[in-house]
């Protein structure tokens, strides 16, 4: 492997000082960007942050990336990304508030290229000194990174359907159930 | 174009298990982290962040009889990717406790005062030779309720948006010559010496600063390079 010129810099903790201003309203509000309605069924995504004694944690920082309705990012990486939903941003986030609870409304994602549909998070928080990533899927099914998790585990990234556009998914920290996060 | 992600070296990263800091054996993950190969999705992430979110101007040391109490200082931030190639158009996060060590924050408690004039935090977009620049006043060190003698050294935090979903960072930046940089748990969670000294600022002599203010310029490198034509 061919060594990097630099060393990227060491992560930290966000700490418990994470400026409230930061979650800006709305911006756990995927459907819409610039006033604009973005294409697709808006869903509802919900969940708590749990840490190992089972106490849902408050003022956690969740964030999310995700596909658009057909699949394709808004990123010149991505070879559609000129057909890419101008009204979709992919990204978003969240505060836990005090009953420890995280809420997102977005735009359920098509399958991207060789994945099945998933929405990227990210936990950000006070004792995290690395920012700890998992994703969430909305079946079981073939996808890479989906079978890069032990099979026994893999429900635990399935959110759980609570209606016909709404879901839960829980974020386990450490301890029993605790959620499969990735090593990058 | 195409970022490549490469696994990091782990001694230029701070463990997830801090010895004296308590809430990291409840909060971080006890199985193995799972191994995968970067794709498309983790390839990509979100760029224009400031279309997004409300940016907040690096002048935060206030003017006239609003300006902050502590020292005035520029501090001077280039940020770059693993080629060394300046990240422009990057969203910065910054925050920051006043001159007395005191965050205005719910969470921080009355050990010093709050600053009227100093409210801490700067959000930011690098230019397009990767730079952004604070007025601020440097902040002061605070005791950490862990009620061992633990202090926190003055410093900085940034969160950073960099070309694709894996290159996002949340760090600390400290000062050059602070004594309680030698004990603090958070700096010295990173094991490689080399690695820990660049998450310190460096400080440049007084040249007729614009601000006249303490010059300090630091870099940050966000994961991710460029792959050559080969390679996408």
């Amino acid at each position: 492997m061919k060594r990097s010129a630099m060393i990227p810099t060491g992560e930290a903790t966000i700490g418990p000082f994470f400026p409230p201003r930061y979650v800006d309203a709305g911006a756990n509000d995927l459907t819409m960007f610039a006033g604009r309605k973005a294409k697709g069924e808006a869903i509802e995504i919900r969940g708590s942050v749990i840490q190992e004694d089972g106490k849902a944690l408050e003022n956690l920082v969740v964030e999310i990336w995700q596909a658009d309705a057909l699949g394709i990012f808004r990123h010149p990486a991505d070879p559609r990304h000129a057909q890419a939903d101008p009204d979709f941003f992919g990204w978003g986030r969240a505060a836990t508030d005090s009953t420890g609870s995280y809420r997102f409304r977005t735009i359920r994602p098509g399958a991207a290229e060789g994945r099945a549909p998933h929405i990227n998070f990210m936990v950000m928080f006070s004792g995290l000194m690395r920012i700890l990533k998992t994703t969430l899927f909305f079946e079981e099914g073939v996808d890479v990174v989906l079978s890069a998790v032990p099979a026994s585990r893999r429900e635990l990234l399935i959110a759980k359907k609570q209606g016909p556009n709404s879901y839960r998914f829980d974020i386990q920290l450490c301890g029993d159930g605790e959620t499969p996060f990735f090593d990058d | 174009m195409k970022t490549l992600i490469e696994p990091r070296d782990e001694r230029t990263q701070p463990t997830r298990i801090v010895p004296g800091y308590p809430q990291t054996p409840w909060r971080n993950p006890r199985q193995p982290l799972v191994k995968r190969s970067p794709t498309l999705s983790e390839l990509t992430g979100p760029l224009e962040v400031a279309k997004r979110v409300r940016l907040l101007g690096g002048d935060i040391a206030g003017h006239g009889d609003k300006q902050a109490i502590g020292q005035l200082i520029h501090l001077k931030v280039r940020v770059l990717d693993e080629d060394g190639a300046p990240v422009g158009g990057a969203v910065v996060e910054v925050w920051q406790a006043n001159g007395a060590g005191r965050y205005i924050h719910p969470n921080d408690d009355d050990h010093a005062p709050p600053d009227p004039n100093f409210y801490g935090a700067a959000r930011l977009v690098t230019d397009e030779t990767g730079m952004f620049e604070l007025r601020t006043v440097k902040p002061g060190a605070y005791p950490v309720p862990t009620r061992d003698g633990w202090w926190r050294p003055p410093h900085v935090h940034f969160s950073l948006f960099g070309k694709v979903w894996l290159s996002r960072l949340v760090t600390q930046m400290y000062f050059p010559g602070e004594p309680l940089n030698a004990q603090d748990r958070i700096l010295n969670a990173v094991p490689d010496a080399a690695a820990r000294e660049s998450l310190i600022a460096r400080y440049l002599p007084p040249t007729g600063d614009p601000y006249n203010a303490l010059v300090f310029e630091h870099q940050i490198v966000l994961r991710g390079r460029t792959a050559t034509p080969a390679q996408s």
